[in-house]
């Protein structure tokens, strides 16, 4: 917890918060909502752009303090965020659905379906930022390209299922509440990579950055 | 070689390999309560001993213990009772230090707030800035005060005095003898040797990754004359040398003082010490 206070203190970048608002684009008729993620994983990069130019790493690990515990802390940090995008998503179909929505034309519309479209989108990005970022934390830029190459390639593959894969076309981008079961099985779906691909994400980071000589 | 396994800090057998330099079997034990400078060219491996002594890089061979103990298994004891401060760096540079100050303290639980204030008090510094706003000596003054506060008894600083004026050296010099009188065992790394002169009660000398010397500063200094030479070098000089430089009017000679009398000759500095053998190394 003292960990996790201090990357709230002293390594947050204000694009953590500012990224928050992107979930207003859910408001916006024929947009690809799950891009508002990306927009969070921008902020992460920020975050960890910013860790670097303040020396961070060399703060913390002279702190009474494992490197497991400094990255399991930056990755609890940053999930908190990716939290808040979600349950502000959520909200924002729920005003959308109030204020009377059409169909979008660019991807899963904005109901129960997109939530677990988002949860991959993080999770994608998670598992590959990650434990890419603590092999080098010096370079969070590569990490954020390749992450980013991933998320965009999900994301065009859900916008694209919309009209080809049946699943995607028939049942997810279907108007809320049909299909209920099935999209709060994806959904769940959905939570588990998330929650398994965020875990393992840590995992590997710890590994990576203890393995890793630290350039100070 | 080191023996003493329970000093501050103990270092045997210390082996870092990069493509382009080695760490080669260093070994040192502090003595406590004492200022021990860590000298060296740029390059001859000060700053990768102290992070390999850190585990900030893991070292290829060796053994680290503080007090007796090894950062492996008792690494938050260790770092409790250490305090790491480095000129090159400046840790959010636009948070004030009240609020750096305010995550640092949760983190030790022997936390001591008097100390701080008194510290902060005795050094200058204003908790309402931020360190972009400190000088490079207040910077180091900060982090300073942050480790004394969590009672640090061993201070390893990583040339603290590099890119300061002489006046904030001498200031940090004497907050260095202050450090010492209360007991503190300070580690020091510079190239500023005329630092040395003022405070080292022993010195480490490091050349391309090697301890060259391991010895009590006096007896350090002690042990070499300069013999200052006007045109050429007197014929049976140039076989005893540990190392030529070149000066304006002639050449100083650096000569084991074992091998040579007091006549002609006079006290070597440290700087002159560490130039001249540096030279005898580039020569060989």
């Amino acid at each position: 917890m003292k960990l996790l206070k201090k990357e709230f203190s002293l390594c947050m970048h204000p694009t953590g918060y500012i990224m928050l608002a992107t979930t207003l684009l859910v408001l916006v008729p024929g947009y690809p909502y799950a891009v508002s993620c990306f927009y969070m994983g921008l902020a992460i990069f920020f975050i960890c752009l910013t860790a670097r130019e303040n020396h961070d790493a060399s703060y913390t690990l002279t702190l009474p303090v494992s490197r497991e515990e400094a990255v399991t802390a930056r990755v609890l940090m940053c999930c908190c965020l990716e939290i808040v995008q979600l349950v502000l998503i959520g909200v924002m179909i729920l005003v959308k659905n109030a204020i009377g929505q059409v169909p979008n034309p660019a991807g899963i519309d904005a109901g129960v379906a997109l939530m677990g479209d988002c949860l991959i989108t993080f999770a994608i990005f998670n598992l590959i930022f990650f434990p890419m970022y603590y092999r080098d934390i010096n370079k969070p830029g590569k990490a954020f390209v390749v992450a980013t190459v991933a998320v965009f390639a999900w994301i065009v593959l859900s916008i694209v299922g919309t009209y080809t894969i049946p699943f995607f076309r028939d049942v997810l981008d279907r108007p809320d509440p049909a299909y209920m079961r099935d999209k709060l099985l994806f959904d769940l779906g959905a939570l588990a990579l998330y929650i398994g691909g965020t875990a393992l994400a840590a995992r590997k980071s710890v590994r990576k950055f203890e393995e890793t000589d630290l350039q100070l | 070689m080191a023996t003493d396994m329970s000093a501050p800090l103990y270092v045997e057998g210390l082996c870092k390999n990069y493509p382009s330099f080695r760490l080669k079997e260093v070994s040192f034990a502090l003595e406590r309560g004492k200022i021990t400078g860590f000298i060296g060219r740029n390059g001859a491996g000060k700053t990768t001993t102290i992070n390999s002594v850190l585990s900030l890089v893991k070292p290829d061979a060796g053994t680290v213990l503080f007090s007796g103990l090894s950062d492996a298994e008792h690494s938050r004891e260790i770092r409790e009772k250490i305090g790491f401060v480095s000129a090159g760096m400046t840790y959010y540079t636009r948070k004030k230090l009240r609020t750096i100050t305010g995550i640092t303290k949760t983190f030790y639980p022997g936390w001591d707030d008097s100390a701080y204030r008194k510290h902060m008090e005795a050094f200058g510094l204003d908790e309402e800035k931020t360190p972009a706003e400190l000088s490079n000596g207040m910077k180091i003054k900060y982090a300073l005060a942050l480790a004394l506060s969590h009672g640090a008894d061993l201070l390893i600083l990583d040339e603290p005095t590099s890119g300061l004026d002489p006046i904030s050296r001498e200031e940090l010099v004497e907050v260095f003898l202050k450090l010492r009188d209360m007991g503190k065992t300070v580690f020091f790394s510079t190239h500023i040797t005329s630092d040395l002169e003022k405070c080292a009660d022993r010195i480490l000398f490091l050349q391309k990754g090697e301890v060259k010397a391991d010895e009590d500063l006096n007896a350090f200094r002690e042990g070499y004359r300069i013999l200052e030479c006007e045109g050429e070098i007197p014929a049976g000089v140039k076989e005893k040398a540990r190392g030529i430089c070149r000066v304006r009017d002639g050449y100083t000679v650096l000569l084991p003082a074992a091998e040579t009398g007091t006549e002609n000759t006079r006290e070597a500095t440290l700087e002159e010490i560490m130039v001249h053998l540096e030279k005898e190394g580039e020569d060989a």
